[in-house]
């Protein structure tokens, strides 16, 4: 309560400002970040790969395409499977949205199972000149990034079990979602980057 | 308020105006003095680089001058004139601004930064210095001396110009090596410069020139020097534990005395060249190995003439 | 002081209140008030200021003599690499984010920041970071020594082939700060945008707000830059790869770009929150409105939108072409044009005022002065064909300490001299701020003034030893820089004694103009919590005769009462 005089007419209303509802804006923010991050890596990979006197190592000749565009097909999917959970989620389609969501998951699991495959059949490591460590450094940062989205996503998935948690749940679930199609859209920049650009050099 | 102070146009007393011309007359006056003394800032000019390059700075220092001078002086003054008595809690006049003030001082100086930058853009294509960079394949085994950047405008070289940590090694195109880099006075000498391990500095303060010099790359350089004497060089960029000490001499001769030494040192034992370091890290070890890590020195250059590093230099 | 009777909303809050028990726990938890937390930064900040001076110190006491003749060249390297990155990952960004916790609430009438405990989480990163970059001191080999840009390959050798060495601590402390201020930058700019006051568009926010926002927003664009460029070099020091080692067809070029990338605009992070700082005070201490506000508003993001496209400028001679170095020096002459518009806006505030001169003022002019100094050194490396004379030469060291310190430092000064009364509820004392002062700006001037001339006839920079004929500058150099070692004494006296005994400040001390200042002092946890002024005029309207807010008299008593 206020000590200031009674008497005096006050012509104002009392502001208030609020405390929360601002995560959303946040996280938009953080992503705008992040994305810098992958555009490093890209502008280093293409100059790396413009003026190095030999780029590719010893022995390898190219990368194979089929499995990683499987990958991308798979990856890129399971944006819209997020997209139509996020739908489910405004219409208040508890089990719906569950489902889409895990089929999202599983098809981020798939993705992340598809690249360590194909790391693990590939002929050059990690310090094979610049070609090996910019693959392994931009394929294995965006792996990473995909797993802490499937990460989150078993969290939102495990909040959307609490009762009355709909309001919540829904900014939490609306961010990993925004959080997945930036992975999204990195992958399909890497790939036209990494896969799609040797063909033409 | 009335007054009766005569106004002339824009509203300002001509007291006022009077005032601010004679200011800025001797700000410039003072300026143009500060200018003069600049050329006394620099080493003593030793290339065809020096003039250009201590004229750009002579400019830039005036003009700094008369805004330092300028600015300063309106501080001075306003705190001087304007200081408010002790107790005195009272507001100062309520100008906010002035559109048409604000618009001049951006505009001015948007004028005088392009200017500057323009003339720098024709100051450094005269300079002319820079060749082109080529990348070896180190991976491959191969070598700096396997590319050819060589400066169609040259009049003598190429010089290969290698530097380590630490030391420097100078290889003519007749084959003599020398730890000293000479030159012929008044002849544009072509440098191929190369590193064997980090990025060095290859300086020379006299000549107002300076390049980083990056392993994995060879760097066509070109100095034409104008003054006979001798002149340090210096490694400029940081290369480890004895980086201060990675400094050696460039001696100016005219054509005969350059004809003449190239001549005799081709004609010397390959002897260890300058290389402080060696030295400094065998004291290091012998006093059991105190201090903090550092890959050891490379092993000093074999030349023909390892130079006079006790001599004393001109700049 | 006899026994106070204190409001229950100012008793009530988490910082520590005069008199109150058991203040000093407040400092030592996670505690997500933002007034807390801007402590905490201040006071860690100031401490790592004391941690980075005295490796100067030492740096100047080998470079008072010609030879190396005080510790070892390769301990040399080490002190004057971690007093570089000490200074500014440990003191400058936490100081400036310690002056974001306190001002950007209270200006912008806020309660707190939009994310509390992220904003506690990103303070706590610093002492984690701080451990692990004061740890590498002990490892063998010694710290990182290659300076604090780490340009490979030098930072990359690790002569003992250890994989936890000095250079691997060093890139996981920047990571670490790197994500501390991404974490606060995301904060403070969404605190900004949406949580001001009633009536506060954005041509009404204080200017310390605008060069807040506009130093964040590079913040959030360059670092990720810096972070991308160092896990490669992490990646090339212990795992192998060849991202910058020529001998697996890397280059080292490429690092500078990223560093420098993210580095150049770092600086205007740096200096943007001064300029606001600056705004603020001048226009307190001369009593009149800020000349040109919407200028001044407008340059801080022209700024920052200039800031990054000019990296290029620190590398001028690195091995880039020649239509490189032509492109990025017009760029960079370019910013020059804002950054006079606010120089000039200053004068033009002075003008007709009625000028005070408090510490605080006295070091805003001091370091407005020297600002201009270092500004013009600035344009003058700006033109590539000076900076290839005077780059990496004494003459750069001299330009950059006369912003960082001279300007920058002089300006944190003036903030917490200005702003010591409102967040700690005490008056500092006068008589000691102006011997700070003084001495602070001959040591500095002695220290940084000299050098020019020693970088001009051609001395390197970062060399532990140094020809015979740079000797009178190095002199007067270190002269100087044990004077300012000296002159943290009476700060450090009058901060700690007048906190802890100093004369209870009142809600407006300074009779200035803004939302903080109407606010009791020290402010209340939420600030003006539920009863938020609205904003009806533009700041600083000294002499215009129009309240900054509707029913101002009402807030003022609020205030006072408390």
């Amino acid at each position: 309560m206020t000590t200031a005089n009674p008497d005096l007419p006050l012509n104002h209303q009392p502001g208030h400002i609020k405390h929360d509802g601002h995560n959303l804006t946040g996280f938009i923010i953080f992503l705008c970040s992040e994305s810098i991050i992958f555009l490093a890596f890209f502008s280093g990979f293409a100059l790396l790969k413009l003026t190095a006197p030999e780029w590719l190592p010893e022995g390898v000749e190219g990368l194979e395409t089929k499995l990683p565009l499987i990958n991308t097909i798979i990856l890129v999917s399971s944006s819209f499977m997020a997209y139509f959970a996020e739908r489910c989620l405004h219409k208040e389609n508890l089990w719906g949205f569950r489902g889409f969501w895990l089929l999202t998951m599983a098809m981020g699991s798939y993705f992340v199972y598809g690249q360590y495959v194909e790391w693990s059949e590939l002929p050059f490591s990690l310090s094979s000149g610049v070609f090996g460590g910019t693959f392994y450094l931009l394929t294995g940062f965006h792996g990473l990034h995909v797993i802490t989205g499937i990460l989150l996503m078993g969290l939102m998935l495990a909040r959307s079990f609490r009762p009355n948690n709909y309001a919540k749940g829904e900014m939490g679930v609306t961010s990993v979602s925004l959080f997945w199609h930036f992975v999204d859209v990195i992958w399909i920049i890497l790939y036209l980057l990494i896969y799609v650009w040797q063909r033409s050099s | 308020m009335t007054t009766s102070t005569p106004k002339g146009r824009g509203g300002l007393p001509v007291r006022l105006v009077a005032v601010i011309l004679i200011c800025t007359l001797i700000d410039a006056l003072l300026s143009y003095q500060v200018s003069r003394w600049a050329y006394g800032w620099l080493p003593v000019p030793a290339s065809t680089a020096a003039p250009y390059v201590d004229g750009l700075f002579s400019l830039e220092v005036g003009i700094g001058s008369f805004i330092f001078i300028g600015c300063v002086g309106f501080i001075l003054w306003s705190v001087i004139v304007n200081r408010a008595e002790k107790y005195d809690e009272s507001d100062g006049l309520p100008i906010e601004g002035n559109t048409r003030l604000e618009i001049t001082w951006t505009v001015i100086p948007f004028v005088i930064v392009m200017a500057l930058a323009f003339y720098s853009i024709d100051v450094n294509e005269k300079l002319a210095a820079l060749g082109p960079k080529v990348k070896y394949d180190v991976e491959g085994g191969l070598g700096p001396e396997t590319s050819l950047v060589v400066d169609p405008h040259k009049d003598y070289g190429p010089i290969q110009v290698i530097a380590r940590q630490w030391s420097w090694e100078f290889i003519y195109p007749n084959g003599v090596r020398s730890s000293e880099l000479h030159l012929p006075i008044n002849q544009r000498a072509n440098f191929e410069l190369s590193s064997l391990d980090v990025i060095h500095g290859f300086f020379i303060p006299a000549f107002r020139l300076k390049q980083d010099i990056v392993p994995g790359s060879v760097i066509s350089y070109s100095i034409t020097p104008t003054r006979e004497g001798r002149y340090r060089l210096r490694d400029s960029q940081f290369s480890g534990a004895y980086f201060s000490h990675n400094q050696t001499d460039v001696i100016v001769d005219s054509e005969d005395d350059f004809e003449s030494w190239l001549s005799t040192s081709s004609a010397q034992p390959l002897v260890a060249g300058l290389s402080p370091g060696t030295e400094l890290y065998a004291q290091r070890l012998a006093q059991g190995d105190r201090g903090w890590a550092t890959v050891p020195p490379a092993p000093p250059p074999m030349v023909n003439d390892p130079g006079n590093p006790n001599a004393p230099h001109d700049a | 002081m006899t026994t106070t009777k204190y409001d229950p909303r100012v008793l009530k809050a988490p910082h520590p209140v005069p008199g109150a028990p058991d203040n000093w726990k407040r400092f030592f938890t996670f505690n997500t008030d933002a007034k807390v937390i801007g402590l905490q930064y201040m006071g860690l900040s100031l401490f790592f200021l004391l941690v980075g001076g005295l490796l100067a110190m030492v740096m100047r006491g080998e470079l008072i003599t010609p030879p190396s003749d005080l510790v070892d060249p390769t301990v040399y390297n080490g002190l004057y690499t971690m007093h570089g990155t000490v200074m500014l990952f440990l003191f400058l960004f936490p100081v400036l984010n310690g002056f974001n916790n306190l001002l950007i609430p209270t200006m912008i009438g806020a309660p707190d920041m939009a994310f509390p405990k992220v904003n506690a989480a990103a303070f706590w990163l610093v002492p984690v970071f701080a451990v692990v970059l004061l740890a590498s001191f002990f490892v063998p080999g010694g710290p990182a020594s290659a300076g604090w840009w780490s340009y490979p390959p030098i930072s990359i050798q690790n002569p003992l082939g250890h994989l936890i060495n000095g250079e691997f601590l060093w890139i996981l402390a920047v990571a670490l700060s790197g994500i501390s201020s991404i974490m606060g930058a995301i904060n403070f700019v969404t605190t900004i945008i949406r949580m001001r006051a009633p009536g506060m568009g954005f041509f009404r926010m204080p200017v310390f707000v605008w060069t807040a926002w506009a130093a964040q927003t590079l913040q959030l664009v360059g670092l990720p830059a810096l972070t991308g460029g160092a896990i490669m070099l992490l990646f090339d020091l212990s795992f192998g790869t060849s991202f910058f080692r020529p001998e697996g067809g890397g280059d080292p070029v490429l690092y500078q770009h990223f560093f420098w990338f993210y580095s150049h605009p770092a600086v205007y992070v740096m200096v943007l929150p001064v300029f606001g700082i600056f705004s603020e005070l001048i226009t307190v201490y001369s009593r009149k409105p800020l000349f040109g506000y919407k200028f001044v508003a407008i340059a801080s993001f022209i700024i920052t939108f200039l800031g990054l496209i000019v990296w290029v400028h620190h590398m001028f001679y690195s091995g880039t072409p020649q239509w490189m170095r032509n492109l990025f020096m017009v760029t960079t002459m370019l910013i020059a044009v804002p950054t006079g518009v606010k120089v000039f806006a200053w004068l033009g505030t002075l003008w007709g005022g009625k000028i005070r001169l408090t510490t605080p003022m006295l070091f805003v002019l001091g370091g407005l002065v020297n600002f201009i100094l270092g500004g013009i050194t600035g344009i003058m490396l700006g033109t590539a064909p000076i900076d290839i004379h005077v780059g990496n030469t004494y003459f750069v060291v001299a330009h950059f300490h006369y912003i960082i310190f001279n300007t920058i430092g002089f300006g944190i000064f003036a903030g917490i001299y200005h702003w010591f009364p409102k967040f700690t509820g005490r008056m500092y004392y006068e008589g000691l701020g102006k011997v700070h002062f003084t001495l602070t700006f001959i040591g500095a001037t002695l220290n940084w003034l000299p050098l020019h001339w020693a970088g001009l006839y051609g001395m390197p920079r970062r060399v532990a030893s140094y020809d015979p004929e740079f000797a009178l500058w190095n002199v007067i150099a270190s002269v100087g820089a044990f004077m300012l070692g000296v002159a943290s004494i009476p700060f450090i006296l009058n901060i700690v004694s007048s906190w802890a005994r100093g004369a209870k400040a009142s809600a407006n001390p300074w009779n200035a103009i803004g939302l903080e200042w109407l606010l009791p002092s020290p402010p209340p946890a939420e600030n003006f919590e539920d009863d938020v002024p609205t904003v009806i005029s533009e700041p600083y309207g000294y002499g215009l005769g129009k309240p900054l807010v509707q029913d101002e008299n009402y807030y003022i008593r609020r205030a006072q009462e408390a």
